[in-house]
């Protein structure tokens, strides 16, 4: 029976007429769908600049392994987690290696040529393919029981107000790059704008209706009429707001922090505003799958808050020679893994609505980065560090491939959501098939 | 079967002349002399039911009632008259029952015969977007006088902003550019990477989606409104076009600003310059509303960038326009749906950009003063006249004292505002003050509301002097509003206003393609804009002028006009009889079939549109003869043959031979001396009201009639006031349409000073009150 639900009948059966519908603005999805099978979703998280290997990278394989300094905020949920080292970015062709890293991470495809002139090599612009995220969005999106508002959802932290090819990772096709939302409050009116209309609609409705009144004595009898008319379309539109408020699920609206500006020193805020966002979109199932970009390749943050007064790309060029450098970059990379942490967290706590475990148990996060490391510009050993359930994965695990390319992982995410495609970015990456995770 | 015609011309055939509630249906058409239900009436019924069925001393209850024809013919037939029942014939009890529901009897018939009176309106669909344009703007940008046509470009090596590189700034009329593997200009001497930025504003004729388009091989960006709609600054792979959509609100100029740039960007590096330089090209393109895709022509563009604007994208159901113009007598479940979005999404808009619109900043110090003196500039404005004290605190004061953010209180306010009677029904308060006399004004010249200085001089308290009301009505004029307004006039009084398919059949005008029927649209246009603006503004000469506005590609295709010119110039026609509007190919190609010309869509057009004649629709629906079954006679001679019984000929001898003054002309309006081999006979007449038999020799001769003609001067009169006013003239008194004729052959049948008498003839006015006005 669940599945012959659609919302039609679910609002006929609420007893709302079809003349309300309209005004129930993208009805958040109320949970019903998809009964029979456990939500699962995605998150990829970005951060820029590579890492240092030797504070990242557990030494052991498999299941007994230790976390590294970089690696340590993600303690609590080791066994939940799963770091795959030896998994590279192994296409070439025009653009440095930052814009290639960013731009070829997610589509695993080259960049086509173009008037962008990086560090080094030749000028390029944008991904020729879809990121893999956009393509399990499109996939869980064809399908009914899978389909949710929004789909997928682009966070960012910080990142700059310029289109090019260091700027974007999500690609919705080749030579479309999706710009990621950086302002919290941006984000917020995406996504409960509509719940603020209706309160604000709902607001000035008794108003009206006084004024309404008092002007209809003015008037004669005919033209009274039409303002009798407009009268009882106020009075609807408040019966149509009280009954679709009735329906509107009651997951309470986040709380934001009023005032913050998109300012270096605010990163910290930023993020855990956006990271609760993100909670809060899936509680209310307003999407399945989620990519959040700090800054961007390249990116330059000055982690103050740290004591890091450089920016982060300029340290990431400092030999390993340098210890100071490296003991930077290496707390960099712990902060980002904080909130990777807290993310985890939030995630771990929330139950999820209508199934069983937690939000966690049924995502999957992938932490990535453009590089290796910073000071070769390596795409070898690109960092993927995932967590949770979200795709039935064995986690509690480190593992070593021998130099696979990274078309194979972004495979294995697809069939972890049961689309089972064969071929990936560029197809001569992906013949070994995806790599086993399970 | 070959030969005939498309099935929907003869459709439109029918549905121009089946229009509603013209005549009414009671008109015997008898033949064999079937009762006649008048005569019934008068004879049987009138002594206690009076003439219009009011009743008597006798009968006291008016006739009126909501029985069919057949219940009433039924109920006449077995009960009246009352001394003597079912003394009537049941052919004589239908005739009456048929006579008398459509007399009076009927609530359709009861409505007809009610006095015109002036009736509250809520504003039209294209009044509600261009007041919300006007409502939501920053602090207007004053138009310099410096403006000029075209672009301002800016050229420069490299990148551009380097201070050493070498640079030209000039006037572009279009951007249309093919440079091939040269710079651009002769200042630049790179040409492997130059910059060029254009700036400017762009002005939208009609409302609706526009497409933009850029083709270049290289990177290019393009911002209109301030929005940045098309983004390939990154250039990427081989895409040479990029295109957009984008809504617009007509008769507004809108700030454009395009980029091109084919230095590389990024790290700034040397590039190898070992391969000879690509070529460069760039061209911008739209795609106006029910046109066809071209570079944008000069005329759309100045130099000065005109004020950020905000453009409504609500979609509203239609506006009623059954009696031949908008009007917003009724309101709907749709409407009012549409008004919420349009208010919700004004007020999203007035969030985002409050600081730029109430003139503040995030740091200022007197943010929540200013957002609030916005708000009561807002409202006053969306109102139409300032708030006394108890408005101010339902509309404003309220959002703003309780605890919350700012953001929240200035959408409460909008959205209150926009949802509020006060904005969207016309003068509402009904005093006939100052204030409302702004306000007919503005709606009436502009379709938006009053500006500053108007509800200033409303203040003053002046406007009741019919000499300030002519004075602020000749400003308005001045302003593209009042031109776009006027110009929407005149393609409605040619029955040309709505979208239009003018497509033909390709085996006989292969060469008559989208873009001829775009470029005579346009010819059009430039006619009656030329005309209007004129120092004379002379009716007549849009019926008698021998010009036609043509580019090449016309010239090429009539062959009566002559022009080498890529834009459009003013030629007189070589030895034909064009006769301004009469014969423009663009009415004469919408007045016709498929293959051939129609007479009778040229008759009709010409009886009802130009010498307001009422027709009534025909008996039955007519398909047009198809022409093969009759090879061998012309169109004339073929509708001739068609229309010729005696039930036809009513009409039609009317219609016929005022069609047939244009048979010179073919379907698609060029100009022929013979049809299917036989000379063409363009002779034609005309029964004036007065009796006068007036014969034609042609369009020309027809034109001097029109020109000269009292009925067509009224009909001219009538229309200009129904399109400006919104209301029923008959409303304002039975002699507003002599006195205003009166007054437009005074003035020597100058349309923009009509216009003027006509603001002045319809203010002030008040609509009925139960409560007798006090102040008179």
């Amino acid at each position: 029976m669940p599945g012959q639900e659609n919302r039609r009948t679910f609002l006929r059966e609420l007893g709302i007429s079809a003349a309300a519908v309209p005004f129930i603005w993208n009805l958040p999805s109320l949970g019903f769908a998809n009964q029979t099978q456990r939500k699962q979703r995605l998150v990829v998280m970005f951060s820029p600049n590579g890492v240092v290997p030797n504070t990242f990278w557990p030494d052991e394989e498999g299941a007994d392994f230790s976390l590294k300094e970089s690696l340590k905020p993600l303690a609590p949920f080791q066994d939940r987690t799963l770091i795959l080292n030896g998994v590279c970015d192994r296409v070439r062709g025009d653009g440095d290696n930052h814009m290639r890293g960013i731009g070829c991470l997610l589509t695993g495809i080259e960049l086509f040529a173009g008037n962008i002139q990086g560090g080094s090599h030749t000028p390029a612009g944008w991904a020729s393919g879809i990121s893999i995220d956009q393509e399990i969005k499109n996939y869980l999106q064809r399908n009914e029981a899978t389909r949710t508002r929004f789909g997928s959802l682009e966070f960012g932290v910080l990142v700059p107000d310029k289109a090019d090819t260091w700027t974007r990772m999500v690609y919705s096709g080749p030579n479309k790059p999706v710009t990621p939302i950086d302002n919290a409050y941006q984000m917020f009116r995406k996504l409960y704008g509509d719940r603020k209309d209706r309160e604000n609609l709902s607001s000035v409705l008794d108003g009206l209706q006084d004024d309404l009144d008092r002007l209809s004595h003015q008037l004669s009898a005919q033209d009274r009429h039409l303002l009798d008319e407009q009268a009882t379309f106020v009075r609807e539109i408040e019966q149509e707001l009280q009954s679709s408020d009735d329906t509107v699920s009651d997951h309470p609206l986040p709380e934001l922090e009023p005032g913050i500006r998109e300012q270096n020193d605010n990163m910290p805020a930023i993020s855990k505003m956006q990271v609760d966002l993100m909670v809060n979109s899936f509680v209310n199932d307003f999407s399945r799958v989620a990519s959040l970009q700090y800054t961007n390749s390249v990116g330059g943050a000055r982690m103050r808050w740290l004591g890091v007064d450089e920016g982060h790309h300029s340290l990431s060029h400092k030999p390993d020679s340098n210890a100071d450098a490296q003991d930077k970059l290496t707390r960099i990379n712990h902060w980002f893994c904080e909130q990777l942490a807290y993310l985890t967290k939030r995630l771990a706590e929330t139950p999820e609505p209508g199934g069983e475990g937690s939000l966690l148990d049924n995502t999957l996060i992938v932490w990535t980065n453009e590089l290796g490391k910073g000071n070769s510009h390596t795409l070898n050993d690109i960092p993927f560090v995932l967590i949770g359930g979200g795709l039935d994965f064995a986690m509690g695990r480190s593992l070593k491939f021998p130099r696979v390319p990274h078309n194979r992982l972004l495979l294995s995410l697809a069939h972890g959501f049961g689309h089972t495609i064969e071929e990936f970015g560029n197809p001569d990456f992906c013949s070994d098939g995806p790599l086993s995770l399970t | 079967m070959q030969g005939c015609t498309r099935p929907s011309l003869s459709l439109l055939l029918l549905s121009v002349l089946l229009n509603p509630g013209v005549v009414p249906s009671a008109i015997a058409t008898a033949e064999d002399s079937p009762p006649d239900g008048k005569t019934v009436y008068a004879e049987k019924c009138v002594r206690c039911h009076g003439m219009e069925g009011q009743g008597s001393e006798k009968v006291d209850a008016p006739l009126k009632g909501t029985l069919s024809i057949s219940q009433l013919a039924k109920l006449v037939q077995e009960t009246m008259p009352e001394d003597d029942p079912g003394s009537l014939t049941s052919e004589e009890s239908k005739a009456v029952a048929h006579y008398l529901h459509g007399a009076f009897y009927s609530a359709i018939a009861r409505d007809r015969n009610r006095p015109a009176r002036v009736a509250l309106a809520r504003l039209t669909v294209r009044q509600h977007r261009q007041s919300l344009t006007d409502l939501i703007r920053s602090t207007a940008v004053a138009e310099t006088s410096e403006s000029a046509p075209g672009l301002q470009a800016k050229y420069a090596e490299g990148r551009g902003g380097g201070k050493d590189s070498q640079s030209l700034e000039r006037i572009d009329p279009q951007v249309n550019f093919d440079f091939g593997q040269d710079p651009p200009v002769s200042e630049i001497e790179d040409p492997y990477e130059f910059t060029i930025h254009w700036k400017g504003s762009l002005l939208a004729p009609v409302s609706g989606e526009y497409e933009f388009c850029v083709r270049t091989e290289h990177a290019t960006r393009l911002s209109i409104n301030d929005e940045k709609i098309i983004d390939a600054w990154v250039k990427s792979g081989d895409d040479r076009e990029y295109t957009t959509t984008v809504k617009l609100t007509g008769g507004r100029r809108y700030p454009l600003e395009l980029g091109f740039t084919k230095a590389i960007q990024g790290v700034n590096k040397k590039q190898k310059r070992d391969q000879p330089p690509p070529p460069a090209s760039i061209v911008l393109l739209w795609h106006p509303p029910g046109r066809v895709l071209e570079p944008i022509p000069t005329r759309y563009l100045t130099t000065v960038p005109g004020p950020v604007s905000y453009v409504c994208s609500t979609a509203f159901p239609p506006d009623d326009r059954s009696y031949g113009w908008e009007r917003g007598t009724n309101i709907s479940k749709e409407w009012d749906a549409a008004t919420t979005h349009a208010a919700i999404q004004a007020a999203g808009y007035v969030d985002k950009h409050l600081n730029r619109l109430a003139n503040t900043g995030d740091e200022d110090s007197e943010r929540s003063e200013k957002v609030q003196r916005f708000s009561q500039e807002f409202v006053e404005a969306a109102f139409r006249r300032p708030l006394d004290e108890s408005l101010r605190s339902l509309y404003i004061d309220q959002h703003f004292q309780e605890d919350q953010p700012l953001e929240v209180a200035i959408r409460r306010v909008v959205i209150m505002t926009l949802k509020s009677p006060r904005f969207l029904f016309r003068e509402i308060d009904n005093i006939g003050d100052d204030y409302d006399i702004a306000s007919r004004l503005s709606f009436g010249l502009w379709d938006s509301i009053p500006d500053e200085t108007l509800l200033t001089t409303a203040a003053a308290g002046t406007l009741s002097d019919p000499n300030e009301l002519r004075r602020q009505a000749e400003r308005m004029l001045e302003d593209p509003r009042a031109k776009r307004k006027l110009r929407g006039f005149l393609m409605a009084w040619v029955k040309c206003s709505d979208p239009i398919d003018l497509e033909k059949h390709l085996e006989h005008f292969p060469e008559f393609d989208a873009a001829t029927m775009s470029d005579l649209q346009t010819s059009l246009e430039l006619f009656l804009d030329d005309i209007i603006a004129s120092e004379a503004a002379d009716f007549r000469e849009l019926l008698t002028s021998e010009k036609l506005f043509v580019n090449q590609r016309l010239a090429q295709f009539y062959n009566d006009v002559a022009s080498e010119n890529q834009q459009f110039t003013l030629v007189r026609s070589e030895e034909t009889s064009r006769s301004g509007i009469l014969t423009h190919p663009y009415l004469m190609a919408r007045f016709s079939h498929g293959s051939e010309s129609s007479p009778i869509h040229r008759g009709v057009f010409l009886a009802r549109g130009m010498l307001g004649q009422r027709l009534r629709p025909p008996r039955d629906a007519v398909a047009p003869l198809a022409p093969d079954l009759h090879p061998e006679l012309t169109t004339r001679e073929r509708v001739t043959l068609q229309t010729a019984a005696a039930h036809c000929m009513t009409c039609h001898a009317i219609i016929n031979p005022l069609g047939f003054t244009l048979e010179e002309f073919d379907a698609v309006g060029r100009y022929r001396e013979k049809d299917r081999n036989k000379p063409v006979d363009s002779r034609g007449n005309y029964l004036t009201q007065q009796g006068d038999e007036v014969a034609f020799e042609g369009p020309r001769d027809l034109a001097r009639f029109l020109a000269t003609s009292d009925e067509a001067h009224q009909a001219f009169v009538e229309q200009l006031f129904h399109h400006l006013v919104q209301q029923p003239i008959r409303a304002f008194g039975s002699s507003k349409l002599s006195e205003l004729h009166e007054v437009f052959r005074q003035e020597e049948f100058h349309i923009r000073k009509l216009a003027v008498e006509i603001m002045v003839a319809s203010t002030p006015v008040k609509r009925e009150t139960k409560v007798v006005a006090t102040s008179d």
